[in-house]
């Protein structure tokens, strides 16, 4: 039997994730922000983001060959302290884009399934999973993806199936009009949902490497992003000009299929699944920044529980403190300090390509 | 060696135990469990305008019978005035200490004069309400929401329930009414169109046998007490169809021109209407139907209004040889007279929506999406300045 430490990640589990989990996280309040930001345009900036976020996938992928850890690279390349540095940085950032996954998801379960607001401690047991989760390495999450890849693949399309007919397709029409700056403002005010490709930088040395990794990884995310994409163009032309009000989007479009009136509200079934696709998208920016700490640092006996706890009791006092600041923490990431994102998201996935392969040795 | 693997397998057990509580703590919905004592099930909400704002009507639901054999559910309307439509539920809240919830409501009521003020503001408070049911039915009543929601129904316990029967799949398929949901009215509200459509609704007294009048108020008057004062029951009827521009209700369509909108919505399924045949009534049934509006925009703003309907000879108003009721053929002077009857209703459809100024059929929206450029340029001249053009074509079963 192999031990946790030696296994790696398939390039099919891999790609369950890229296809198949990151989509999740897209389909709940990003629609309705989009539509807000660029009316019927809100097709253009997800698209945007889509083109963007699979080509970082690509440059992180590129360095999966290289077969070292994110730490090692930066490491051979600016020495250990600046490495630590580096790491603690972009540990903090996850950390912090954590909140806006964890915040979407507290809602969503408050809005969607209980018919008043639940009291804060139904969304407790979140965080004992997740300080379960984030003790455990970071490779941990291949199985888990064999097992999340399938269902987010049912959740999605059985919502779409519902959802479709009910569309009105036309409703994006004409495709540009809304004018450039919408594009830019729907773009620039989104760029808090796209945190995918960071993530991967901690899952670099524990890939199992595949010929052409890289632009397969790339591939599989741009399925996912035309799932997101197609049920965007869904949901606006289900709400047209009402969609700014639907948050909640992929638990809102199912409804008005005609069956239900027969059937009952069977598209929960769906929900679910995604729902529960999402507990796992939730918590693995806050796990990708623990593994990062850890690489730097070591695994130390009781440094990755330790530091699950702090992580997750930070995140519990914020939640709380934030219960009914919701709209505002969303105003405060997606147009306040939006400039921040594609500096970690972007620029930091294509500068990694310039890491050297192998330490500087200093004469 | 058996303690060994048991510690082993601890973390799983714990991962599948949490995962268990996870799901347990989201998915339950608190088992679902609604305490009656506390709340308000709220089924019907009917909207007056008053001075001073806004009074609300709610029906609530309350359990009726101490036994099995008289189940059922029956309700009680509670008033409240304020402000806003949220100050009306805050005073129910205070009136009855029943916290009203909305997630059963089905039906928003609005009285004539409420409707044809700003709708919208009327609706406001649905509309942000997460915890509504926004496929809840609009409707327009005559007279006051309050009074209509109290009246008793011949049909059912609960007024609403008997008014949502109106706007069944059924019913929307016979093209005598053409219901609408929050949802899709908001959705045209906030279109480029501005316009949208309820139906409105009339309440008329039962006419029932005298035999069963006596018997039911000897009934009556042998329980309370009340003997000859029994309130009339009353049925409901949704064949008009209220019409909306900029949010204020602009005209009623017709029970003819309400057939048409649903005719050229395509749909009819089953549906009837009457027609001449030698200047004598026939009913014919709709077996299929057709519809649809485009707007043309190669020289100047055209609407075609296309019908294709398939009928067969429901019923003639005379006696008939049995030849003639064996027979699926329907004479081509009948189908002539159809396609009349149906190209009247569409005219005065027309008519009536250009008269309303109300974009009925989204023409706005169509033009914006065909062309940026356009729109801009002939927006202001919708729907009058529309010139229509109408293709009916009225077929038999063969």
């Amino acid at each position: 039997m192999t031990s946790i430490s030696s296994r790696k990640i398939t390039a099919r589990q891999l790609y369950f994730y890229l296809a198949c989990v990151t989509p999740v996280g897209k389909l709940v309040i990003l629609p309705a922000r989009l539509a807000n930001y660029a009316g019927s345009d809100l097709l253009l900036p997800a698209i945007a983001h889509i083109l963007l976020q699979a080509a970082a996938v690509f440059c992180v992928l590129l360095l999966a060959k290289r077969n070292k850890s994110f730490f090692e690279l930066l490491e051979n390349s600016v020495g250990k302290i600046a490495a630590r540095i580096v790491i603690l940085i972009i540990s903090a950032f996850l950390f912090f884009v954590s909140l806006v996954p964890l915040l979407e998801q507290k809602s969503f379960v408050q809005g969607t399934f209980y018919d008043t607001i639940p009291s804060l401690v139904a969304f407790a047991p979140f965080f004992l999973l997740s300080a379960y989760l984030c003790a455990k390495p970071l490779i941990s999450y291949g199985r888990t993806w064999d097992i999340l890849g399938p269902l987010a693949i049912v959740g999605i399309v059985g919502i779409l199936i519902l959802s479709v007919t009910q569309a009105d397709f036309g409703a994006i029409l004409p495709i540009g009009s809304e004018g450039i700056m919408k594009f830019l403002q729907g773009t620039g005010y989104t760029f808090c949902w796209f945190f995918d490709a960071p993530i991967l930088l901690f899952l670099l040395g524990k890939i199992e490497p595949e010929k052409g990794l890289a632009w397969k990884g790339s591939l599989f995310y741009l399925l996912g992003g035309l799932c997101v994409i197609f049920f965007i163009v869904v949901f606006y032309g289900i709400f047209e000009q009402t969609a700014v009000n639907q948050i909640f989007g992929f638990s809102k479009t199912s409804k008005y299929f005609s069956g239900m009136t027969v059937l009952g509200r069977v598209d929960f079934l769906f929900i679910y699944a995604l729902a529960f696709v999402m507990i796992f998208y939730t918590t693995l920016p806050i796990q990708a920044g623990i593994e990062g700490i850890l690489q730097a640092f070591g695994r130390k006996k009781y440094l990755p529980t330790l530091l699950s706890l702090g992580v997750n009791l930070v995140l519990i006092i914020l939640t709380a403190v934030f219960d009914y600041e919701f709209g505002n923490v969303m105003h405060f990431y997606s147009e306040k300090i939006f400039f921040i994102f594609p500096v970690f998201t972007l620029l930091l996935p294509a500068l990694a390509l310039l890491l050297r392969r192998k330490r500087h040795e200093t004469s | 060696m058996k303690l060994h693997k048991f510690i082993k397998t601890i973390p799983l057990k714990l991962y599948l135990i949490l995962l268990g509580f996870i799901l347990f703590s989201f998915f339950s919905n608190d088992f679902g469990l609604v305490d009656v004592q506390k709340t308000a099930v709220i089924l019907a909400a009917g909207i007056d305008k008053t001075e001073e704002g806004f009074a609300l009507t709610t029906q609530i639901a309350v359990p009726k019978g101490d036994d099995r054999t008289q189940g059922g559910t029956s309700s009680v309307e509670v008033n409240a005035e304020g402000a806003t439509v949220s100050d009306c539920v805050t005073e129910i809240f205070a009136k009855t200490g029943w916290v009203p919830k909305f997630v059963f409501c089905n039906l928003i009521l609005l009285s004539e004069e409420a409707a044809k003020e700003d709708t919208i503001s009327e609706l406001n408070y649905f509309l942000r309400n997460e915890y509504m049911n926004d496929s809840c039915f609009l409707a327009v009543c005559e007279g006051k929401a309050e009074e209509f929601l109290a009246t008793k129904s011949a049909t059912d316990d609960t007024s609403s329930f008997a008014i949502v029967k109106l706007f069944s799949d059924a019913a929307e398929k016979s093209g005598k009414v053409m219901p609408n949901t929050l949802k899709d009215f908001a959705v045209g509200y906030y279109s480029l169109s501005e316009s949208s459509y309820m139906p409105f609704l009339r309440a008329e007294d039962q006419k029932t046998s005298p035999s069963k009048e006596e018997g039911s108020s000897g009934q009556e008057g042998g329980q309370g007490g009340q003997g000859g004062q029994s309130e009339s029951e009353k049925i409901y009827r949704a064949e008009e169809t209220a019409i909306f521009s900029k949010g204020k209700m602009a005209d009623v369509l017709t029970p003819e021109e309400t057939l048409a909108f649903s005719l050229l919505h395509g749909n009819v399924e089953t549906g009837t209407f009457g027609t001449k045949d030698e200047e004598k009534a026939i009913t014919l049934t709709v077996l299929k139907n057709k519809g649809s509006v485009k707007l043309e925009t190669k020289t100047s703003p055209k609407v075609n209004f296309k019908l294709d309907v398939m009928v067969r000879l429901c019923c003639r108003g005379t006696t008939a040889p049995i030849e003639d009721i064996s027979s699926d053929d329907v004479k081509p002077q009948i189908l002539e007279n159809a396609k009349e009857t149906l190209d009247e209703y569409i005219h005065s459809l027309w008519n009536t929506i250009v008269n309303a100024d109300c974009d009925l059929f989204n023409l706005k929206r169509d033009l914006y999406r065909s062309s940026a450029k356009k729109y801009r340029v002939w927006k202001d001249y919708f729907p009058t300045a529309v010139i229509p053009t109408f293709e009916t074509k009225v077929t038999s079963q063969k």
